[in-house]
């Protein structure tokens, strides 16, 4: 890769091996460049130099062009019902390519399945990268364990990474179907975790633009406290989801709403916040069943959810102080759950954990969403119902607050959320597979081209990856 | 690219709940563009699906009711499927679910498909399925349309999640969460009318080098021309695609059963079958101990044993360095300092 050339140049457009901004904007303006006006080799050219800025520039052109192949490998799937049916003998028939089907009545069945006609051809030339992929800092990256190929390269030279449980330290290790690549969680919820705005607090600096964001939209008075301000932001989410369940995303803002929901959920002062309203509404929705001592204590735990964020909204953040808290919360609510009819809360509780984590929980457990089911029209039931549903709902939330804690030490913002942009660029080829909670992956196989897709990711058109191979075809 | 950040490509900023966020999905104005189509087969199911009602109760109306056990069985079943397209559907908080085109998350490739991922369950079922009732891997791969690297795999990363898990170790679990969120899946949805979604094809053949010539073979007409033969006009040592591909014995039961064999003697076969395979193993293992013992002396040694073998010098060749040889010659320098050598291991073992 030539020096001092951009990396992410908004005039020349080359897509990279990461989830930038950049990238993704350049992705979305990427064209095949048209060959009306050039030459057979300013056009191979232009495809070379585009391809090999996204399928690792860091390799030199030396190595690359060793490590070409020009034989691509395919499969073709079988029907093993065919196989056992037809011995081969009937490609004999008719002309000497098997019987043909009538003509018209193919098109009319095609029709009425509404595909397209024939069998869909292999695309060989999309798979002229193919030995790339072998490698183990692009492997890496496949598998989403690093926000671009080159920091997965640096994951690997920094011994963060293990091959078949040894430390691996070369980045072009080619891998063998069969091994066993590992990296350090801690590393990769870093990578593709979202960042912190200050070293010394876990607030992420994406918070920030979403503040910015809901500043812009409201209309509200600067004379609210922040705290007002987040809570009417909860509230109206609920409103707006309640709305939204059925009906169809059309603008801008009802999306957003949408997805801005499991971010609050995970945030964990946010869902702290939601305790405490929920721990209000068990005790509103409840008052009947549950005597004066329960209450209270409800109350109580309500209070030190209260006063544990108001002494964690300070500057001085320390994760031990958080896990301490969520583990009293856990072992409080364990209190109240025990005093809840027990026989209920069994019955209950799997159900209700579902529903918590699908992102209408809050408005599935609404007294109104809850009152339309037939079940519930008994008032005193309905309550019942709703404080045990609250109550799993809380157990989820602290669960959740437990596995994904705020902690000021992590190098990532806690609690830990995804990077913007992931998303657009999530994908795991075929040829890995990968476990996630361990952060360690299998490489299968070679990756492989098959009728109709292949395996080798590349942004770029079959033209222009099949200019890209003549160029390297050139000098062998 | 600000503008674009602001408009389109805010979309892309936070995945989108219960589905995958890919530039395809999206039109240049940045509007989803499958959550324009209306849904109204996705309407009328939502309507049609029963308020959630206890099972038990429902159980016991049936019960009152007098409904004989399958019937009831097949009304569990029924419910169960609902029930799960209900979640479903919720999750995906009322937008259609991806098509095709969707999935691609480069727009001027369309040979590139973002295709499922095994799902947690799955993953966990084919896990027990292997170590638990001890199947063996290509019938696991077989019933759950899951290649049989894949299986292997699965149950070798999940050994080690059971292992971090006894070991108390922390998994990124927010993060398998949140990715796991943004990718297409293959459920695994037992106790429902279709509990296995088959993950991708099991029956690859790989395309054989020798086979992509074409060949002009004239034949007589009255020949039986097999894919044995065809297979031998490419190269003679080329094996029929019945047996190069991975599971050769699902082609085997097929045949079977178009012979019109009764079930118990497809199972009998199939069983011989995998005997002669096992005792063949059992054999070449038996052989390679023979040999062991007839060429290599083990001399015992405090921590390690210590094994001698005959071997032949002159296998270095006529260079001196004989890739299966043993030692280096004297007077031979290595190579491994010269410019150029690249010295990353080929392979871990």
């Amino acid at each position: 890769m030539p020096r001092g050339s951009r990396y992410h140049g908004l005039k020349k457009i080359k897509v990279r091996q990461d989830w930038s901004k950049e990238n993704l904007y350049n992705l979305s303006r990427l064209v095949t460049p048209p060959a009306a006006n050039k030459t057979f080799f300013q056009q191979k050219w232009l495809a070379k130099s585009m391809t090999r800025a996204y399928h690792n520039p860091y390799v030199r052109e030396g190595t690359w062009t060793r490590t070409f192949d020009r034989r691509l490998p395919a499969v073709v799937s079988m029907d093993h019902q065919y196989l056992a049916r037809y011995d081969g003998s009937e490609m004999a028939s008719g002309r000497g390519s098997g019987i043909e089907k009538h003509p018209r009545s193919d098109v009319e069945e095609d029709d009425r399945k509404g595909q397209k006609k024939g069998v869909d051809k292999t695309p060989y030339m999309h798979m002229t990268f193919y030995p790339l992929e072998r490698r183990l800092d692009t492997a890496i990256w496949r598998a989403l364990f690093a926000s671009s190929a080159k920091q997965a390269r640096q994951f690997v030279v920094h011994g963060w990474v293990k091959v078949n449980g040894k430390r691996m330290l070369y980045p072009g290790y080619q891998l063998n179907p069969g091994d066993m690549f590992q990296v350090e969680p801690e590393r990769v919820m870093y990578a593709t975790g979202a960042r912190k705005r200050k070293a010394n607090s876990a607030v992420s600096d994406q918070e920030r633009r979403e503040e910015r964001g809901a500043d812009e939209q409201g209309s509200r008075g600067a004379a609210k406290s922040r705290e007002e301000k987040e809570m009417e932001e909860e509230n109206e989410l609920d409103e707006e989801e309640s709305d939204a369940g059925a009906a169809t995303l059309e603008s801008d803002e009802e999306r957003e709403a949408m997805s801005v929901k499991p971010e609050d959920e995970q945030d964990a002062k946010k869902a702290m916040k939601n305790l405490v309203a929920r721990a209000k509404r068990i005790l509103e929705d409840s008052k009947r069943k549950l005597s004066g001592k329960r209450q209270q204590e409800l109350r109580a735990f309500a209070q030190s959810v209260r006063k544990t964020m108001s002494k964690h909204r300070g500057t001085e953040e320390t994760s031990a102080a958080a896990d301490d808290s969520i583990e009293e919360f856990e072992t409080a609510l364990a209190q109240i759950m025990t005093k809840i009819p027990e026989d209920a809360v069994a019955k209950d509780s799997t159900s209700a954990q579902q529903a918590a984590t699908t992102a209408d929980a809050i408005t599935a457990s609404s007294p109104s969403s809850a009152s339309s089911n037939p079940q519930m029209q008994d008032p005193a039931k309905e309550d019942e119902y709703n404080a045990r549903k609250d109550a799993a709902l809380l157990h989820a939330a602290l669960a959740r607050a437990r596995t994904n804690p705020i902690d000021a030490s992590k190098p990532y913002a806690t609690p830990w959320k995804p990077r913007d942009f992931m998303s657009a660029f999530a994908f795991i080829p075929r040829y890995l597979e990968v476990s996630q909670n361990i952060c360690s992956a299998v490489y299968l196989r070679h990756p492989v081209a098959r009728p109709g897709l292949a395996e080798v990711p590349t942004p770029f058109h079959g033209e222009t990856l099949g200019l890209a191979f003549n160029w390297y075809l050139r000098r062998r | 690219m600000w503008t674009w950040l602001k408009g389109p490509g805010k979309a892309f900023r936070s995945p989108l709940p219960g589905s995958t966020n890919y530039l395809s999905a999206y039109d240049k104005q940045g509007n989803l563009m499958r959550a324009r189509r209306n849904d109204n087969k996705d309407k009328d199911r939502g309507d049609r699906s029963q308020p959630d009602e206890n099972e038990d109760s429902i159980v016991q109306r049936e019960l009152d009711e007098g409904l004989d056990d399958t019937q009831m069985e097949k009304n569990a079943v029924d419910r169960a499927t609902q029930r799960v397209e209900k979640e479903e559907r919720e999750e995906r908080g009322g937008v259609p679910r991806e098509r095709q085109k969707d999935l691609q998350p480069y727009p001027l490739n369309q040979s590139f498909r973002s295709q499922p991922v095994l799902s947690e369950e799955l993953r966990e079922q084919l896990y027990i399925q292997v170590t638990m009732f001890k199947h063996d891997l290509p019938s696991v791969a077989a019933t759950f349309g899951v290649d049989i690297r894949r299986v292997a795999a699965v149950v070798r990363l999940k050994t080690i999640e059971k292992q971090w898990e006894a070991d108390g170790k922390q998994f990124a679990k927010p993060y398998a969460d949140a990715v796991l969120a943004m990718l297409p899946q293959t459920p695994f949805k037992p106790e429902t009318a279709k509990p296995i979604t088959p993950h991708e094809p099991i029956n690859d053949l790989p395309v054989h080098p020798s086979t992509r010539q074409q060949i002009f073979y004239p034949a007589s007409e009255s020949r039986q021309f097999t894919r044995e033969d065809a297979a031998k006009v490419f190269d003679n040592k080329l094996l029929p695609a019945d047996q190069r591909i991975p599971l050769p014995m699902l082609v085997d039961l097929e045949r079977w059963k178009l012979q019109g064999l009764s079930r118990e003697d497809r199972q009998k076969k199939q069983k011989e079958k995998d005997d002669a395979v096992h005792t063949a193993a059992a054999e070449s293992e038996r052989r390679r101990v023979a040999w062991e013992q007839r060429t290599q002396r083990v001399v015992q040694g405090r921590r390690w044993d210590f094994k001698f073998q005959d071997i032949s010098a002159e296998k270095v060749g006529k260079d001196g360095r004989g890739r299966d040889a043993v030692g280096y010659r004297y007077g031979m320098p290595h190579e491994d300092r010269k410019r150029g050598m690249v010295k990353i291991p080929t392979s871990v073992e």
